[in-house]
């Protein structure tokens, strides 16, 4: 081997070294034998010329060494390619459109299969990220995933045997960092001691949390995130050991995390963020008090144990959820527990949607390919007297072969290495449009998996495209094609042409198909009222400072200080010239936060223990659903006088007085939450679609501000103007600044973007697709039209003796377009079979349309039928044009 | 047909270049008389053949090869077997001897 590959090197780089040694090697040849003749006595001059003839020719002699050597298939290769270059630019127009289709085919599929490879196939950036996990409370009956309560994850972490870790993350907290200047919000979460170590993530800077540091009374230390680090402390390097206030208490930075660390989620996983600045000790009481059963607020993470299956893990949960059933039948009497691996879960949204933009880009590069190897057909057909020729001469078929091969290849080389040239530059444009709730977006890169399938990919078209010509080649022997007059038009070939063009006509229907369901489920969606106004709204959304409240627990009667202050801004931006009413709420519907409560109705028996009803619970200042548009159906809705003072009460929606009071009124009935006091309900509003568009309406309860159960310290205000709201942001800075100086605004987004972007899923796929069908369509055109003029241009002659013998231009247009017509009309049958099948995979994408929707089925044939029909015409039109005396001398 | 009867032909050229090197380091013409004298004229070495043959077997390891002075005082190439080179030439003789012996005795019947 090694030998090999040393003869390889040196025949291959120290060429000329070698031939000379072998030049040398054979005069000195020549002169011995030389010398040998002149010592039997032969003359000088016979010597040489007699030593010559024994010799043979001196180059032939060299040629028949060169030969034999090792490497010498690589001297046929550069000879293969330079050959293949020369023919392939002696073809200008030929190469250029194949290798720009062939670039353009090969950078869309590179593009996104380096979004698919990102989002979905990498591994989490994790070590070991195969066993991580995420547990979630899911009642036994079924149902969502829910956030689970402290004490019940004390009690798994505490009695599970299958993990080796197991930590929580409450993403809630936020906190206002005082000190210089503008008050500044920091998205904070806080962890679980060992949360850090569960990632397998190093401190950048000094050291994650101690367990000591996880207790009351020791946590007021902080890690912050590198970009907080950076954006807010300047990475100066005394960080560590540095006090901060954050909500007017007193932190010690203890830690920074590196900076390729990202917490992977799912965008609903953590109220809508991403991100997060600082982390805190979560700090739970141990052993927990009874309350922290009732509340969720906890995402939990844990790492597998080496050896433990998932399934192993979800029975030794299952094993604790039964335990904790029967210890506390209050709260946990339905309780489940779900164990989901975390690669799974926070891809588990987008993962059809990818592989179906895959699924299409590959489609349209399949078109594209099918434009090419109709293209390398006709060209084959005009070099079947060249292949024959060297095949009559002595060329080996594989020779043969290899030249063709090697002529595919360079285009496809050429157009692969441009396609990937183009991804480098696309990738990044595509990122910036991708939907902002698409997880793992920062991991989307041109790596090497991406250059290994992208070459991949151009191997297998390189090598097909070699073949096809070949396949022609083959086909028609050697002495038929000579005698041909260069010009007929063989069986096979028109087939394998008719096939192609049934293919891309077939394909093309799919991708149309596909993306008319998209759009018309798009269009339900952007038609779906959400259930309030969206034109000439505009919200932000604030964050009180702990004067007003101490935290997102039970609080402690702050209700009055945030009243007044909600009361005294409200009025400052109904100030604003062009404001028409502004209020505030807690949840703003399709911004990603929630909330619920269970509530008991007074008067109806009592349910069993640990069983509740539960409905979404909305906490709204005076004149929100006048501003935001929510009717009225029946009663009343808060004014001004519902306060901490007044008579409690609650205003539900519609769909909570269908779950629970059926036919009956349920205006003066009374409810209890939160609390022993009865609330009155007074009132009955529209159903708004607070979750996403197109869901079914949740029962709601809505409550005034002054009269909430616990603190509310994110209220988002909305104001309705008069005219376009996004030019009154500053208005709305500065009227916040005047009442709270150190309440920072965290977003303020109109109700049209907001409603926009919570769609962005599906007018990204919708988008792309319809971009990607168009192409198909377009490029499928290009084909037909390509292969009917080929076609005309080969019949023309018999057009010619056609007409001469009395065939209308009519007749002779209907005939190519008859053959057309029978293609297509193939194409679309197979296509809409496949379309038929194919479409149940994309189910789960679709809003309000069935996969099976024989409109849009219609529709899409229709579309593409007339195209093609357009696309045939103009050759058609051609041959009925044909001056018959001209085609009959065409030959 | 044309393969087969190269590859014989090709198999005793080799064959009878390792067996003339088997006693002494020769030269590309020392090779050539050689052979002519051990095969009693039979065998004509052509450089056109002699040359392709000897590069490649030393690119194959049985050979190697160094500059040295021919008998007459000339600059020349002389090449020499390998360890590699003389197993070879064990196992092409062995299969030599079979194959000389079966044909031997093929003719032989009648």
């Amino acid at each position: 081997m090694v030998r090999y590959l040393t003869s390889l090197w040196r025949n291959l780089f120290c060429q000329e070294r070698v031939d000379e040694e072998l030049d040398e090697e054979i005069r000195s040849y020549l002169e011995l034998v030389a010398a040998e003749k002149l010592r039997c006595g032969v003359p000088l001059e016979e010597a040489l010329r007699s030593a010559r003839r024994e010799l043979g020719g001196l180059e032939q002699v060299k040629d028949n060494v060169r030969d034999t050597r090792i490497g010498a298939y690589m001297d046929t290769l550069i000879q293969d390619l330079r050959y293949a270059i020369r023919t392939l630019s002696r073809n200008p127009a030929f190469s250029a459109v194949a290798v720009l289709t062939l670039a353009l085919g090969i950078g869309a599929n590179t593009t996104i299969f380096t979004v698919v490879n990102g989002v979905l196939l990498k591994p989490l950036p994790y070590p070991d990220p195969d066993r991580l996990l995420m547990l979630w409370e899911r009642p036994l009956s079924g149902g969502e995933l829910g956030t689970v309560a402290p004490a019940n994850f004390f009690d798994w972490r505490e009695q599970n045997h299958s993990f080796s870790r197991m930590a929580a993350i409450d993403p809630y907290p936020d906190f206002i960092l005082n000190g210089s200047g503008q008050p500044q919000l920091l998205a904070g979460a806080a962890v679980s001691s060992g949360f850090f170590s569960l990632f397998g993530v190093h401190m950048a800077v000094g050291r994650a949390f101690s367990e000591e540091e996880d207790h009351p009374g020791h946590n007021n230390v902080v890690v912050l995130s590198y970009s907080a680090w950076m954006h807010h402390f300047g990475s100066r390097s005394d960080i560590v050991g540095r006090s901060l206030t954050l909500n007017d208490s007193v932190y010690t930075v203890i830690g920074v995390l590196p900076s390729n660390f990202s917490l992977v989620s799912k965008a609903s996983d953590f109220q809508g963020r991403n991100r997060f600045d600082l982390f805190t000790p979560l700090a739970l009481h141990s052993p927990p008090e009874p309350w922290q059963r009732g509340t969720h607020p906890l995402c939990v993470f844990a790492r597998l144990k080496p050896g433990v299956r998932v399934a192993q893990a979800q029975t030794d949960l299952n094993r604790i959820a039964g335990i904790l059933q029967r210890l506390y039948p209050e709260d946990d009497k339905q309780m489940g527990i779900a164990a989901i691996p975390l690669g799974q879960h926070v891809v588990a949204n987008v993962r059809t949607a990818l592989f179906t933009l895959l699924a299409a880009v590959g489609m349209v590069f399949l078109i594209a390919c099918a434009n090419i190897a109709n293209l390398l057909l006709t060209r084959a057909a005009a070099r079947q007297k060249e292949m024959s020729l060297r095949v009559a001469l002595g060329a080996s078929r594989r020779r043969l072969a290899r030249q063709l091969l090697t002529e595919s290849m360079v285009l496809v080389a050429a157009g692969g290495a441009i396609g990937v040239a183009c991804a480098f530059v696309s990738v990044p444009a595509l990122v910036r449009h991708l939907p902002p709730d698409l997880p793992r977006t920062s991991e989307i890169a041109v790596d090497g998996r991406v250059l290994a399938f992208t070459s991949l990919v151009a191997l297998l078209t390189g090598i097909v495209f070699g073949l096809v010509p070949l396949f022609q080649t083959w086909r028609a022997s050697a002495n038929d094609s000579l005698k041909q007059s260069g010009r007929g038009i063989t069986a096979g070939q028109s087939r394998l042409r008719s096939t192609l063009i049934v293919g891309q006509v077939a394909i093309a229907l799919v991708l149309l198909t596909g993306a008319g369901l998209m759009t018309k489920s798009l269009w339900a969606l952007l038609r779906v009222s959400p259930g309030f106004q969206t034109e000439h709204i505009l919200t932000a959304r604030l964050s009180l400072p702990p004067q007003y409240a101490n935290g997102y627990r039970f609080g402690t009667g702050q209700h009055r200080q945030i009243s007044a202050f909600q009361r005294e801004l409200l009025d400052r931006v109904r100030q604003i010239p062009g404001v028409q009413r502004a209020a505030f709420t807690a949840y703003l519907p399709l911004s990603g936060t929630n909330n619920s409560w269970a509530f008991n109705i007074e008067g109806r028996p009592p349910k069993p223990v640990g069983v509740y009803d539960m409905t979404n619970y909305r906490p709204v200042s005076a004149g929100y659903f006048e501003t935001i548009g929510i009717p009225i159906e029946r009663g009343r809705v808060f004014n001004t006088g519902d306060t901490e003072d007044s008579p409690l009460v609650v205003v539900i929606n519609e769909a909570m007085a269908r779950a629970y009071w059926g036919g009956q009124n349920p205006v003066g009935q009374r409810v209890r939450f939160g609390g022993a006091e009865w609330r009155s309900v007074v009132g009955v509003v529209g159903d708004v679609q607070h979750e996403a568009l197109g869901t079914k309406p949740e029962p709601e309860m809505y409550v005034p501000y002054g009269q909430v159960p616990n603190v509310e310290v994110r209220p988002t205000l909305v104001l309705r103007a008069a005219s376009e709201p996004a030019n009154m942001v500053n208005a709305l800075r500065r009227a916040v600044a005047q009442t709270g100086p150190d309440v920072p605004v965290d977003q303020i987004e109109t109700m049209k973007q907001i409603v926009f972007g919570s769609i962005g899923q599906s007018r990204f796929r919708t988008a792309v697709l319809l971009v990607f069908a168009l192409l198909a369509l377009l490029v499928a055109s290009i084909g037909l039209y390509g292969v009917m003029s080929y076609v005309v241009s080969q019949r023309i002659r018999e057009f010619g003796i056609r007409m001469a013998v009395g065939a209308s231009r009519g007749a002779v247009l209907r005939l190519v377009l008859r053959q057309a017509t029978r293609l297509v009309g193939i194409g679309i049958a197979i296509g809409l079979v496949a379309a038929a099948l194919l479409a149940r995979l994309i189910g789960s994408l679709l809003y309000a349309v069935k996969p099976f929707d024989a409109v849009t089925l219609l529709t899409v044939s229709i579309l593409l039928g007339i195209v093609a029909l357009v696309a045939s015409y103009l050759p058609a039109q051609r041959a009925a044009n044909a001056d018959p005396m001209e085609s009959l001398r065409y030959e | 047909m044309g393969t087969s009867q190269s590859d014989l032909l090709q198999g005793t050229l080799d064959l009878l270049i390792l067996k003339s090197l088997a006693l002494q380091q020769m030269h590309g013409m020392g090779i050539s008389r050689r052979i002519a004298q051990i095969t009693n004229g039979t065998f004509e070495v052509k450089a056109g053949s002699l040359f392709p043959a000897l590069h490649r077997m030393e690119e194959a390891g049985w050979l190697t090869s160094f500059w040295g002075e021919s008998e007459t005082n000339r600059r020349a190439r002389f090449y020499r077997l390998t360890a590699a080179g003389r197993k070879q030439l064990h196992a092409e003789s062995e299969r030599w001897e079979r194959i000389s012996f079966a044909m031997a005795s093929a003719l032989q019947a009648t």
